[in-house]
């Protein structure tokens, strides 16, 4: 735990320069004048690393900091000499100045600064690479906020320029909230002394603040626990969104010079090549270090990372490992999805829109300038006969019994509304007579979304059913019986239970009748059976409604894992009303409830990439 | 409005039908119907009945009536003393189901306590394997004639309150028996007419032309039921439990165990009168209170244990 925390600690140091505690600036500010250089030719071409596990693959390809013989990017002619820029503003800077021809950071720190960067065109951005996606960044929240949207009002703790200004614009969406609904509170360091971490900590009127893996650690013990208050832990606190399961929120990403890249574009596909050699080497090796093979040259790069961030960041070879475990690469085949998939709803044209949106409503920027796509040919020779993992199938990535059992386990528990990061509900109205996709374009659009921000969440569709018949035939069979009976009349009816007079408030004589059989056993009236048989309806219905969001994905030609959505009945054990007194009371029964739920990991497929 | 209404639940219906069978593509938990027969074969099913045995009339009876069961269902037939499983729980094959009725033979003792137990746990056994979808009947053709009454008695009202139905053709059984009154339907073996009955559809939800006895509408049947008792009452008909007849429900937080005859709900309804019932409401508290305890740590232990592979 504590060598977890001293990785903080110097992200922090990295970090801090990132932007003043004040409130949003221009990026152009932050900055500050300067002039554009050309990028110097001859010699070893400077590339920015941050701390992340995604850059471990370019230590790997490049066999440390300079190019070393025998490894990936020499192999592939390049010589390279990687350089630290945690300090995002110092990178805009040497990219500016023509010292780098390249920038290193999360797609949408790329938006912060599109506008500084947008406004010359040789400066103008190229997205070459996507990385990796996050699986290690988390928005933790003091007791009594579930869900997200519990979140409006409340205060909210942030770095401001880093990688979770993103991710809170993400969580905020999926809440259907806006940025004027919560108190943002920003801070300059992402962990340490000034960051929203310690924050959090010592002042109770932040409700939630985002933390990095080792600070989340520090405040609730674990992703699925809830703070004590021992060990440092803050009582209370607990992981409200994780990219654990928020998986396609945070994309790493590299930006090249568009002047550079015009004039040097095989010696950029060929660095991009090499670096998805790397990663596909890497998520082998990492697998086979995970079930206990010890690869040499798996272990050196662990040693070297050490080396590279230093013991005070990664103290040994263990943590190295674990930083590489927090993320999730993409390798050839997310590449490809990334920048060519259409419909792809985290793909670059969907992260460009969002990231723009951001950077000038946040005000980062002025105007939208765009960054360009790479527009690279990954048909050619050079990535398909070059790398082993291209192929594009990725397969259901959730096991459909697996997903059931929990949810359905969650449920008895009574543990899926801690579970729940969201829900809604789509009414099937009294005078309906069909079930329109158009009519919930908008709730089927927003679940759509939402499962595939949240691609490591499950989308439990969960289908209620009207009670009011299994309570009449409940009555009736009663009556039928002998067992319960009425007398006097309309308005002013009295009931008698086996020969007793019975006060309908009396629950618990009622519910020892049921469990004693006095209304089974009549053909024409079995409750029980109408309770199945709405339990039956309900889930057709839930899987209705699946049927529905599915083609109404594929006529919209959007992607959507249906592994994920998982259809449930419920029956009529969650009515809205338990006693419903006319058809629209009924109808407002008959629905359809949408749950993001995250899950335990051992419900997912194991896969090499995310895409 | 009414009108509407039974469109609305037309439509569903007809919808719903073809999605019941089609799941989409992907692995999917199968949902099926399902039917045990529990066959009586022992000794007395062997006495001469007309021109023919209790026992061969029984097997004209079940094929007539099987013959009534969608080809969707699943069919499993339990025969005793001898014989057991001559088709187990499963998809029905038409050719191997009349073989099997064919092959039973009479003869022996009468343990039909024990053996519609058997049939119900199987039943069981698929309901969990279902997650509690689907529908579970047990069909019992017997004379009635059991050496093991007692179990008879107990064990038809813990299966009726696990939400099974329970149907039976009687061969020449005597009318009070408590296969004749306590179950769902009794059919008997040598009236033709009530064989042909086919299973009626079961409709989930109220539809306005359900009255009541004065012919109000259906709504008005239960307008004097107070919002919390049929919410009780609801949870109670929910939760039935999949542990074999006759053993108590399983330790799960929803479900607590507790004295008999327990209320499953969770209290803040209505206070009971009598104070014996009080005290059964504070045991039922405190063992919810447990399981609310212990429940979440063992899962999140386990997630953990998950997360951290």
């Amino acid at each position: 735990m504590k060598a977890k925390k001293s990785i903080a600690a110097s992200l922090a140091l990295g970090l801090a320069a990132v932007a003043a505690p004040a409130q949003t600036q221009l990026f152009s500010d932050l900055v500050g004048p300067g002039s554009v250089g050309s990028v110097k030719a001859g010699g070893a071409l400077q590339v920015p690393f941050i701390i992340w596990g995604g850059d471990m693959a370019t230590f790997y390809a490049n066999g440390g900091l300079k190019t070393k013989s025998g490894t990936i990017f020499q192999k592939q002619g390049l010589n390279l000499n990687l350089t630290p820029g945690d300090d995002f503003i110092q990178q805009v800077r040497d990219y500016r100045a023509g010292k780098s021809p390249f920038l290193r950071g999360t797609f949408r720190m790329m938006g912060q600064a599109s506008e500084v960067i947008g406004s010359d065109p040789r400066t103008k951005g190229v997205v070459i690479l996507q990385m990796t996606w996050s699986a290690g960044d988390h928005m933790i929240a003091r007791e009594g906020i579930k869900r997200v949207t519990d979140l409006k009002g409340k205060t909210v703790a942030v770095q401001q320029g880093g990688p979770h200004i993103g991710m809170l614009d993400d969580v905020l969406k999926a809440a259907q909230l806006g940025w004027d609904d919560i108190t943002v509170k920003f801070f300059g360091a992402l962990t340490g002394p000034d960051s929203p971490v310690e924050a959090f900590r010592n002042d109770s009127s932040i409700s939630a603040c985002f933390a990095v893996t080792p600070d989340m650690f520090g405040l609730c013990t674990d992703l699925n626990s809830v703070g004590t208050g021992a060990e440092g832990t803050v009582k209370g606190a607990h992981v409200l969104v994780s990219t654990a399961e928020l998986s396609r929120s945070i994309a790493d990403v590299y930006v090249c010079r568009k002047d550079f890249y015009d004039a040097n574009r095989p010696l950029v596909r060929k660095f991009v090549a090499g670096y998805l050699k790397a990663s596909e080497e890497l998520v082998d090796k990492r697998a086979a270090h995970d079930a206990g093979t010890r690869d040499q040259s798996y272990i050196n790069l662990l040693n070297q990372t050490v080396q590279i961030y230093t013991e005070e960041v990664i103290p040994n070879a263990d943590e190295a490992h674990g930083l590489l475990l927090d993320c999730t690469f993409a390798g050839y085949p997310g590449n490809v999805s990334f920048f060519e998939k259409q419909g792809n709803l985290h793909g670059f044209e969907a992260f460009q829109k969002a990231s723009l949106e951001l950077a000038t409503s946040r005000g980062y920027a002025k105007q939208k300038m765009g960054l360009f796509a790479s527009g690279l040919n990954y048909k050619s020779d050079e990535f398909l006969k070059y790398l082993n993992k291209t192929e594009m199938v990725q397969g259901e990535r959730f096991r459909a019994e697996a997903v059931l059992s929990e949810i359905e386990e969650l449920s008895s528990g009574g543990l899926l509304d801690d579970r729940t990061i969201l829900s809604f509900t789509i009414n099937f109205e009294p005078n309906q007579t069909e079930f329109s996709a158009v009519q919930y374009a908008a709730e089927f659009i927003r679940v759509i979304e939402m499962a595939d921000k949240f691609g490591n969440a499950v989308v439990a569709i969960r289908g209620h059913a009207d009670p009011t018949k299994t309570l009449i035939d409940l009555i009736k069979a009663g009556n039928a019986k002998g067992t319960l009976m009425r007398s006097g009349t309309r308005g002013n009816y009295r009931y008698s239970l086996n020969g007793r007079a019975l006060d309908l408030n009396d629950t618990s004589r009622l519910l020892d009748a049921i469990d004693a059989g006095d209304f089974d056993g009549v053909e024409d009236y079995n409750p029980r059976r109408t309770m199945q048989a709405a339990l039956n309806l309900s889930r057709k219905r839930a899987e209705a409604v699946k049927k529905s969001v599915v083609d109404y994905a594929k006529g919209e030609g959007l992607g959507l894992d249906l592994s994920q959505m998982q259809p449930q009945g419920v029956g009529i054990a969650e009515p809205f009303i338990a006693k419903p007194s006319s058809v629209a009371e009924a109808g407002q029964n008959m629905r359809v409830e949408f749950r993001l739920i995250r899950v335990s990991a051992e419900v997912t497929q194991e896969s090499d990439f995310d895409f | 409005m009414k009108q509407n209404f039974n469109r609305l639940s037309a439509w569903l219906g007809a919808v719903l039908a073809t999605t019941w069978a089609m799941p989409f593509g992907q692995a999917q938990v199968q949902v099926t119907d399902n039917v045990v027969v529990v066959v009586d074969a022992s000794g007395s099913m062997g006495a001469p009945m007309g021109d023919s045995t209790r026992m061969s009339v029984a097997k004209d009876a079940l094929k007539q009536v099987l013959e009534q069961i969608p080809d969707t269902t699943h069919v499993g037939i339990l025969v005793f003393p001898r014989g057991n499983w001559v088709y187990p729980l499963g998809p029905r094959k038409e050719s191997m189901l009349a073989g099997a009725i064919d092959s039973i033979q009479s003869g022996g003792a009468t343990p039909l306590g024990d053996y519609i137990k058997r049939g119900a746990d199987a039943l069981l056994k698929a309901r969990r394997k279902q997650f509690g979808y689907g529908t579970y009947r047990l069909l019992v053709v017997t004379d009635g004639e059991a050496t093991d009454r007692g179990k008879v008695e107990a064990f038809t009202p813990d299966i009726i309150s696990r939400g099974i139905t329970i149907d039976c053709i009687g061969v020449e059984m005597a009318s009070r028996h408590t296969l004749a009154t306590k179950v769902h339907s009794y059919r008997n073996a040598n009236d033709p007419e009530s064989l042909r009955q086919a299973i009626s559809e079961v409709f989930a939800e109220v539809a306005s032309g359900d009255a009541g006895p004065g012919g109000e509408n259906a709504f008005e049947l239960i307008a004097d039921l107070p919002e919390a008792t049929a919410s009780a009452m609801l949870k109670s008909l929910s939760t039935s439990g999949n542990q074999p007849i006759g053993e108590g429900p399983v330790m799960r937080a929803a479900d607590p165990p507790s004295p008999s005859p327990a209320p499953s709900y969770s209290g803040g309804t209505t206070s009971s009168q009598s104070t014996s019932g009080e005290e059964d409401n504070t045991l039922v508290f405190l063992c919810a209170a447990l399981c609310v305890l212990v429940v979440p740590g063992l899962v999140i232990y386990a997630i953990v244990k998950g997360k951290n592979k």
